[in-house]
């Protein structure tokens, strides 16, 4: 099974090294760089700084893992996605933003593909992990709202990307889709899996 | 009967709720201020809760595994984090 991490920022990053025990392939798709305040909210390690943070995972991974994975350093258009993600047999959407959730919508509905997504609200209290046929990208309140940076929403950041790797893992192995609802209280499963 | 789970500042719960007829999203979000205030929401009891604060909150609709009716209340999740 080929899997691809759509953005591996805050979620996808830690959702990424807890899928490490899974006999597939690991994509990770991202076009931005490691940046110092990365280094509070995302699994990178100080030498990656400076580095595109999908070849800094894949680095990571073969040097502390052991494992081999494959990185893409670009930004995922309405121009590349099916190159992209044409042959992955599992899309995880770990974006930051709803043009780009879009996309991977748009294309995984147009070829049938398995999309998952992992996305935190902009206040980092809550969490949603949604299989693609009950997503629906929701709008900013106001233009230009500001995102959660730094490391202000670890622990929900990190409860959010351990219950995405175990919703990922759960369709590696058995095929189920389940749902579910994240905050610092509860994971609570939704209806649709 | 339906059940409503209302998710704000990171706390959870569910509610059962009779509605005799659909209720729009906005219906939802009152709703959802009324059983909060009056303490009708375990764990959630806050009387001076503001009429607005579910105003950019998503609603979402499902139907659970015997055909219930399952209503979220939920904040937005536009972004994830940089």
């Amino acid at each position: 099974m080929r899997i691809a991490f759509c953005g591996v920022g805050a979620i996808g990053s830690h959702a990424a090294v807890l899928c490490r025990n899974l006999e597939a392939t690991l994509v990770f798709i991202d076009f931005d760089r490691v940046e110092a305040k990365n280094l509070l909210a995302q699994a990178y390690v100080k030498p990656s700084v400076g580095r595109n943070k999908a070849e800094a995972l894949k680095l990571q991974f073969l040097n502390l893992h052991g494992l081999k994975t494959e990185a893409m350093g670009v930004r995922v258009t309405r121009d590349n996605v099916a190159t992209l993600c044409g042959g992955a047999d599992l899309l995880v959407d770990c974006f930051d933003n709803r043009d780009g959730r879009q996309v991977l919508s748009d294309f995984a509905r147009a070829h049938g593909k398995p999309l998952v997504h992992g996305a935190v609200s902009g206040d980092g209290t809550f969490g949603l992990v949604r299989w693609e046929e009950h997503f629906v990208p929701d709008a900013e309140d106001t233009a230009g709202q500001a995102t959660c940076e730094g490391g202000a929403h670890l622990p929900l950041l990190g409860l959010l990307s351990a219950t995405l790797a175990r919703v990922i893992q759960d369709f590696a192995k058995e095929g189920l889709r389940r749902n579910a609802l994240v905050n610092l209280s509860s994971v609570t499963p939704t209806p649709g899996a | 009967m339906a059940t409503l789970n209302i998710t704000y500042d990171g706390m959870s719960a569910d509610v059962p709720v009779e509605l005799d007829r659909p209720v729009s999203d906005t219906d939802v979000r009152r709703i959802a201020v009324e059983l909060i205030r009056s303490g009708g929401v375990p764990g959630m009891h806050l009387s001076q809760l503001r009429d607005e604060t579910f105003q950019h909150y998503a609603v979402d609709r499902f139907r659970g595994a015997r055909g219930e009716e399952r209503i979220y209340l939920r904040p937005k999740v536009p972004f994830g984090a940089r």
